[in-house]
């Protein structure tokens, strides 16, 4: 069985986190609704720049109060109290996820600084590491992949495509 | 006879051979476009006789078109847009253990879909290319409102976050410069939103980033070297053509949707393989073996996105008008030869025009000879270990993003939308109306606003003969799709209490 098998997080903690993320959205987009309506309108067209995004955000906020207003009938009380042991549950069950987001965060954050080619090699080599059975071979196989998708890519990119992937400071 | 002389002779089909393997190996790369190959092959064909040059362009162009499935199966990642519902089917029957019957099934729907395109071109080129022309705003906006209507075909177990997903989608879309006016819109001051979501950024976040970032859920299976598909990989590609000539309905149809949606400016394969997949699942007797792994899932999209190479060529020859970037770019390589693209192109460089036609069929067909060459080659992607698959492609996504506008943002945005994308798919979002939505927003948007700019009367939308008809089939469409909805509420609710 495995490791994501043995964390099974209850339906009320899903719809708990579903229900989270309604309101997150339901926030963002009563948000950008009031910013929407002080887009100035053109005297060229009747519709102005505001009014597709609010026509959108409208018809968004209509959905998810009725999706909230769905969840909270459907919730019974004591679920609520289970929820953050779960949500930590689902998160340790996914640490390697988090260490992708991580990684992939720093390595975009990197490129400007370092350059590249050498956030790519570090950014290969550390994932590849992580994830890998740990013999001789496979951190073989590990560093030629980083060599050839880092630097290789790079010169790939400057010599043939006349792209060039950015240098760094 | 002059101009097939040319596409056949030794040196053209050399070079449009490797245009095609270029096209497919572009396309198979998350983030790479079949714009990107065509530009890049465009100063290539320079030195070369007109006619020459855009034959190994077309030859790009219909690879490109194909190899975007590679990556849809193997990886669950459309290596274009037009092969976003490529992965609907294709991408679970490869994780069942079937990824080289999922890669040829697609490889044989595109070659017919291509050649079916072809055929139509020839025939129907001038007819189909002045309707294309005659839709104004209102008819664009009610063709779009129908598009919409797919989103009830995607929304899996739940219509209520399926519809919650393509508005996020259409709200992603007004994000920057407002199409019509160039005013910012929501960028929150921040010179990273300025110009708004790149949809090919959004794409690659929404399905790559968050479909890699899936592969690595299991530590314990990833740490112990886990392939993406185990089990024998069995390829037989006579006995899948058969399949999909057995299903003659689907792919007539599917490449007919595909050749209409590429006549129309602006449309393209990005929104013909959603329709024609949707079509297909509404037609189909079993809909909902849909998105678990059917052969008429894969035919549809494929046959669907192929198409369009052909419908896309309808307004620019007989109009010389371009139905999208990349009808574009082959228009500026006629240009530069020489030769004035408009009405009279094909009186007066027959030759040339029937010489495209000769060269779509031929670039199909080195297209299927390619696949099923390589097609072992493609299937080892499907052996390798996750730990070297998921932080090689995601390299591959974080250039590709770069590579489109060479601007460092993007790369910001790409993760953002990357996590994004991963955490709607843990909470039970469908991702496929989101990206629908950020496909649409623009056109309909605009659209709208240009048919009130043009005349202030919303009753255009329902006295314009053609707008009707765009939404009567979209109210059609939904009522269709509820009643299928509530038959299998039905259903379920009947095998429960029988339980």
């Amino acid at each position: 069985m495995s490791q994501i098998d043995d964390f099974k997080p209850s339906q009320e903690s899903g719809e708990i986190a579903r229900l989270l993320s309604y309101v997150a959205l339901l926030a963002a987009s009563v948000g950008l609704f009031i910013e929407a309506t002080t887009i100035p309108t053109s005297r060229f067209e009747a519709l102005g720049a505001g009014a597709f995004p609010m026509l959108v955000h409208a018809c968004l906020i209509l959905l998810l109060v009725t999706a909230i207003i769905g969840s909270l009938r459907k919730l019974p009380a004591a679920a609520y109290g289970r929820f953050g042991a779960e949500a930590m549950g689902w998160l340790k069950a996914r640490r390697l996820v988090l260490f992708l987001f991580l990684c992939l965060a720093v390595f975009v954050a990197g490129i400007p600084v370092i350059g590249y080619p050498v956030a790519a090699f570090l950014f290969l080599i550390v994932l590849q590491v992580t994830y890998a059975p740990k013999t001789r071979v496979t951190i073989g196989i590990a560093v030629l992949l980083a060599l050839i998708f880092s630097f290789g890519l790079n010169w790939l990119f400057a010599e043939v495509f006349n792209v060039f992937l950015p240098r760094g400071l | 006879m002059l101009g097939a002389a040319q596409v056949l002779s030794f040196t053209t089909l050399i070079m449009m051979f490797f245009g095609a393997i270029a096209g497919i190996i572009a396309a198979a790369i998350p983030g790479f476009t079949v714009t990107m190959a065509i530009v890049l092959t465009l100063p290539l064909t320079f030195s070369m006789d007109p006619l020459q040059g855009i034959s190994v362009m077309l030859s790009v162009y219909v690879g490109g078109y194909t190899g975007g499935l590679i990556s849809a199966a193997l990886l669950g990642i459309p290596g274009t847009p037009s092969s976003v519902a490529t992965t609907f089917d294709a991408f679970p029957m490869a994780r069942n253990g079937e990824p080289g019957r999922a890669l040829s099934l697609g490889v044989w729907a595109s070659f017919f879909g291509t050649l079916i395109s072809t055929a139509v071109l020839i025939v129907a080129a001038p007819p189909l290319a002045t309707f294309a022309v005659r839709l104004g705003p209102w008819e664009y906006f009610s063709l779009i409102v129908f598009a919409l209507t797919i989103v009830a075909s995607l929304v899996g177990d739940s219509l209520q976050r399926g519809l919650i997903a393509a508005l996020i989608g259409l709200a992603i879309a007004t994000i920057g410069t407002d199409p019509m006016m160039g005013r910012p819109r929501f960028d929150m001051g921040l010179e990273l939103l300025a110009a708004g979501l790149p949809f090919l950024v959004v794409l690659i976040g929404i399905f790559a980033i968050s479909q890699l970032a899936s592969e690595v859920e299991d530590a314990r299976a990833i740490k112990t070297g886990e392939k993406l598909v185990s089990g024998t990989i069995e390829f037989k590609t006579w006995a899948v053509m058969r399949e999909v000539l057995m299903r003659p309905v689907n792919l007539i149809r599917s490449s007919l949707i595909g050749v209409g949606i590429g006549a129309l400016p602006g449309a393209g394969g990005s929104i013909a393989n959603l329709v024609a997949y949707d079509q297909a699942k509404r037609s189909s007797k079993d809909p909902d073996s849909f998105g678990t792994g059917t052969a008429d899932g894969v035919v549809a999209s494929e046959a669907g996105n192929s198409a369009t190479a052909g419908g896309g060529l309808i307004p620019l020859i007989s109009l010389g008008i371009p139905g999208s970037a990349v009808d574009a770019i082959l228009m500026a390589s006629l240009m530069v030869h020489g030769i004035s693209v408009g009405p009279r192109l094909i009186m007066d460089n027959a030759d040339l025009v029937y010489g495209m036609f000769l060269a779509m069929a031929v670039s199909s067909l080195m297209m299927l000879v390619i696949c099923v060459l390589s097609m072992r080659l493609f299937l080892r992607v499907a052996e390798v270990p996750k730990w070297v698959v998921v932080p090689v492609v995601m390299v591959c996504c974080v250039v590709g993003s770069f590579a489109l506008n060479n601007r460092v943002t993007d790369l910001y945005l790409l993760a953002a939308v990357g996590l994004l994308g991963y955490g709607l798919k843990a909470l039970d979002y469908p991702l496929a109306p989101l990206v629908l939505g950020v496909i649409l927003g623009p056109i309909a948007e605009t659209n709208l606003r240009r048919a009130l700019m043009t005349e202030n009367d919303w009753s255009l939308f329902v006295t314009r003969p053609v707008s009707l008809i765009f939404l009567i089939a979209a109210v059609a469409s939904v009522a269709w799709a509820v009643r299928g909805i509530l038959r299998r509420r039905k259903e379920r609710q009947l095998k429960k209490d029988t339980a």
